[in-house]
């Protein structure tokens, strides 16, 4: 990926409620027409950080920069940032194109542009011919294309998009999903999209904030933070994953459910312990006797591409996806090659179980 | 009109209030500093202090002084004991108001008994009459639900005097009722001037206001509730005893609120139609500050009144947590 | 039950309610002075109604108080709910618990507390003070009616608005404003008719020489009512009938489209 020049920093921002804290010195740069992602669960930050950008939100501490300014005490309607909120937040009493052109109105640009503008955003979001309708008698998925609309007409240099896809079913997110990084490639403007969906975040970004507690904990592209996830929490946000206790022998063999695995991480000392990561389906299902592990098969679910598996292997209780089923009740050999263990510093035991109460 | 005029000060107070709160306004727009929105309640605000709160504690003022201006509870004891300011001037003259015949006067105490039971017997006509009259509306088989809501608003729109007063031609002794029964060959009937004719007006007058909320609770009530119970077991009556009745109660609730507070302090309709002989708390509110021009009982008057309201309004409340069906008008 | 037995009872009710305005309306067309006798069909009620002074000074004082009182009260509790939506929660209940005192307290005790407000402050009572009144108990019926639309107002519309360059006062303009008018229309509404039929705090904040129709009738029900009120009472029922039909029109048009 190429270097583009930064367009927004957060400089240590931190945000109390009364006492709160939402966020905590959060560090985190923005490039040009970049698509970021800030994902994680409810009541990370993520949607606090999004409003401290669009300026709905003013941080107890710290800077927003634009374009090397500090904006941090703009008001929203001084800033070149609009925003697609949550639900569409359309004016119930505007219809479809008077609501694409409120932001223009204010601005009082020429009755003619209004109009052009009008007509071309339509045509971007697919709804031509729909000027006159109200935004009640539209869809779910057509409100949120005017969404997008009204806020791309006013040409941000930014759009901020809040949980935008969260009301929508299944196969139309999926279908706004690839619109969206269209129009992000077609425009070049910088997108700032927060979900709580990592499949969503995985599809569409560039770069991904996972955040968590008001703390950013790990910034990198999608391949990035799903290969190389920096702790427990962000493997188990970010897909399904079988993560153990296990001991880091020396560099590139590490032990866990009495067993020795070759590994290609370093630099993690001797005798030290540490978390393992591995994929569900990343783990091999062997013969019995030919793995390093043996294990027994407590139930199987079709899941359509493949079959989910929890097997018992030592003190352990693994998922294991693979597209040929093992019958329950069978023992069955169990493998995993060097390169998909995943070794991580140790998170504390708590952490730990209520990742596996809840997992994500 | 002869008496619109106002004093120079207030007309001055109110023009420089109001130029001053649209000047603030306008100001701030114009130079696209966010007004803060908050501030618009400022008008209000000023409006509930002057004539809500300085007003209430003028009664409260009025309820602890005497005439003269000094602390006393006397108007409290005049409540318990309507001859207690002649007997207390007997006793200050040495005389002894037993030997006179004087004893404890309780009008004050039996009008507000008398009160509490009429508006009493009030909600419980409105309640046995209007909650078959609401649970008919909302039977989802009667199509004409919405449109007989508007039929039991209509009359409320006529004038509340003149809709009282019309019950005297049908009441009165040459009146219509009584004319129909001489026609029938029957003997006239005593129909005014009791507290039967009273509590008529008074349940015709809040009636309505008990229908409402208790439709409204049924009406939004799910269907398939009741289909459920049908579904378990329960036949009709079962079905409107465990489950339809049970879950009207806020609305139930509602409606004894809308009528008893009222019924309470109801005015004018026993002068109508009682006829002087039934006098109820209203009426004694305002004969004892306008005949009786003492403004010190009939403010202590009014605020028994008024903390009567209030605990009746907490109990109430208790029972709705939620004020379902509250302002359905 | 069967359903002619529900429909019996309601139509039953519905007599008992409409039963005093038909006998009021018959008797303003009856040409005797009888309450009770019907001594043939006349118009000339109608006619000493339009020429009577009091009655029609009352209606004119009437209908400006409720017209002023509900333009004033309309935008003090317009502005009132808009200020109390924004503020945070415990100031909010505050101004909500002393919007409540009004209306929890009985006429009587407004009318008198005012009463006794305008004789403190040496205010001459008339249609001023009867006005002040007016707007007083008209305040929060329209802050209650205005209320419930500010917070089904999606809650980003007022930050959309900031967000597409719009200043604060614009956002309340073109967009707090058009969503909430419904509720200002009901509320306008209600204060007007509940002004037109205010008798009790009326009759504490005039005095006998500014009367409404309500106070007017009052001192004239000792004397007795003349037909007169009758046809002036048919006459405001029909009125009130045509815009109470006209608002459920407006309301039913809203829900349809």
């Amino acid at each position: 990926m190429q270097e583009r020049p930064r367009l927004i920093n957060l400089e240590n921002i931190s945000k109390d409620y009364g006492g709160v804290t939402v966020l905590s010195d959060i560090n985190l740069y923005i490039r040009k027409n970049e698509f970021v992602t800030l994902l994680g669960p409810s009541g990370c930050g993520k949607t606090t950080t999004l409003r401290i950008i669009g300026g709905f939100e003013s941080p107890s501490s710290g800077r927003v920069m634009f374009d090397g300014e500090d904006i941090t005490q703009l008001p929203p309607y001084k800033r070149k940032v609009n925003t697609v909120f949550q639900k569409y937040a359309l004016f119930p009493h505007l219809n479809v194109a008077e609501n694409i052109a409120f932001g223009l109105k204010v601005a009082k640009r020429p009755k003619e542009e209004i109009r052009a503008k009008v007509e071309k955003m339509l045509a971007l979001v697919n709804l031509r011919g729909y000027e006159k309708r109200s935004v009640d008698s539209l869809s779910g998925g057509q409100q949120q294309r005017i969404a997008i609309a009204r806020a791309l007409v006013n040409e941000p240099e930014v759009l901020l998009l809040d949980e935008p896809l969260g009301a929508l079913d299944l196969k139309l997110r999926q279908e706004m999903q690839l619109e969206l990084k269209r129009m992000q490639q077609m425009l070049g403007i910088t997108f700032i999209f927060v979900t709580h969906d990592q499949e969503e975040a995985l599809t569409m970004s560039d770069i991904i904030v996972v955040m968590k507690d008001g703390f950013i904990q790990q910034i990198g592209t999608p391949k990035d933070v799903y290969d190389e996830p920096k702790s427990a929490f962000v493997a188990n946000f970010i897909g399904q994953s079988n993560i153990i206790r296990g001991v880091m022998v020396h560099d590139e063999l590490v032990h866990f459910c009495g067993a020795d695995f070759p590994c290609v991480d370093k630099g993690f000392g001797s005798d030290a312990p540490v978390d393992v990561l591995i994929r569900p389906e990343d783990l091999l299902i062997v013969g019995e006797n030919e793995g390093r592990l043996n294990g027994l098969v407590r139930s199987v679910l079709f899941k359509g591409v493949h079959y989910e598996m929890i097997i018992d292997a030592g003190e352990m209780r693994f998922k294991v996806h693979s597209t040929v089923m093992q019958p329950e009740g069978s023992i069955v050999g169990l493998d995993v090659i060097p390169f998909n263990i995943h070794i991580m510093n140790p998170m504390p035991p708590q952490e730990i179980e209520s990742l596996e109460e809840e997992p994500a | 009109m002869n008496n619109m005029a106002l004093p120079p000060w207030a007309t001055w107070v109110m023009l420089l209030g109001f130029l001053g709160f649209i000047g603030m306004i306008a100001l701030s727009i114009r130079r696209n500093r966010g007004v803060k929105r908050s501030l618009f309640a400022f008008p209000y605000g000023l409006w509930i202090v002057l004539f809500t709160l300085i007003p209430l504690l003028l009664i409260a003022y009025y309820a602890f002084t005497n005439k003269a201006g000094g602390l006393t509870l006397d108007n409290f004891k005049t409540f318990w004991d309507s001859n207690y300011e002649m007997r207390k001037q007997m006793l200050d003259l040495g005389v002894n108001p037993a030997d006179l015949g004087i004893a404890r006067g309780n009008v004050n105490v039996d009008t507000l008994v008398y009160s509490l039971w009429m508006a009493f017997m009030c909600t419980v006509i409105c309640l046995v009459m209007g909650y078959p009259a609401a649970l008919f509306m909302a039977d989802r088989s009667f199509k004409l639900g919405a449109t007989l809501v508007i039929l039991f608003i209509i009359p409320m729109w006529m004038n509340f005097l003149l809709r009282t007063i019309a019950w005297m031609s049908l009441l009165e002794d040459n009146g219509l009722i009584n004319t129909l029964l001489a026609a029938m060959g029957l003997p006239k009937m005593r129909l005014m001037y009791n507290s039967q004719a009273v509590l008529l007006g008074m349940v015709y007058n809040y009636l309505p206001f008990m229908v409402f909320p208790i439709y409204n609770s049924l009406s939004k009530q799910d269907r398939r509730l009741s289909e459920a119970a049908m579904d378990l077991g329960a036949n009709a009556a079962l079905t409107f005893l465990r489950v339809t009745l049970p879950l009207s109660l806020p609305g139930v609730v509602s409606g004894i609120t809308m009528v008893f507070m009222p019924s309470v302090t109801t005015f004018f309709i026993p002068r109508v139609l009682g006829g002087g002989n039934t006098e109820m708390f209203g009426d004694l509110i305002e004969r004892t500050f306008l005949s009786a021009d003492n403004w010190n009982v009939g403010s202590a008057l009014s605020l028994i009144m008024m903390i009567l309201i209030l605990i009746s309004l907490t109990l109430l409340r208790k029972a709705d947590p939620e004020g379902e069906g509250s302002g359905t008008l | 039950m069967s359903k002619f037995l529900k429909r019996g009872y309601l139509t039953l009710v519905l007599l008992f309610l409409y039963v005093p305005i038909i006998v009021l309306i018959v008797q303003s067309f009856n040409a005797g002075v009888s309450r009770a006798k019907w001594e043939g069909f006349s118009l000339h009620w109608y006619e000493r109604l339009f020429n009577s002074p009091s009655i029609m000074n009352a209606l004119y004082i009437t209908v400006t108080i409720a017209l002023l009182a509900a333009a004033i009260a309309t935008v003090i509790g317009t502005l009132a709910a808009i200020g109390m939506h924004a503020m945070s929660k415990r100031p909010q209940g505050v101004m909500m618990t002393l919007t409540n005192i009004p209306m929890t307290m009985p006429d009587i005790v407004t009318g008198i507390s005012l009463m006794l407000l305008f004789i403190f402050t040496q205010v001459p009572r008339g249609y001023f003070t009867m006005l002040l009144a007016h707007v007083t108990f008209n305040i929060p019926y329209v802050i209650l009616s205005v209320m419930p639309k500010l917070k089904q107002m999606n809650k980003f519309s007022y930050e959309a608005a900031l967000d597409l360059g719009a200043t604060p006062g614009y956002a309340l303009r073109r967009v707090i404003l058009p969503s909430v008018m419904p509720g200002v229309i009901t509320g306008a509404l209600l204060s007007f008719t509940l002004s037109l039929d205010d008798f009790t705090i009326s009759y504490f904040t005039t005095s006998p020489l500014v009367q409404n129709l309500s106070t007017l009738i009052y001192s004239e029900a000792r004397k007795g009512i003349k037909p007169t009120m009758n046809a002036l009472s048919a006459l405001m029922f029909v009125a009130l009938l045509v815009l109470l039909l006209a608002v459920n029109r407006r309301a039913s048009l809203a829900n349809d489209s």
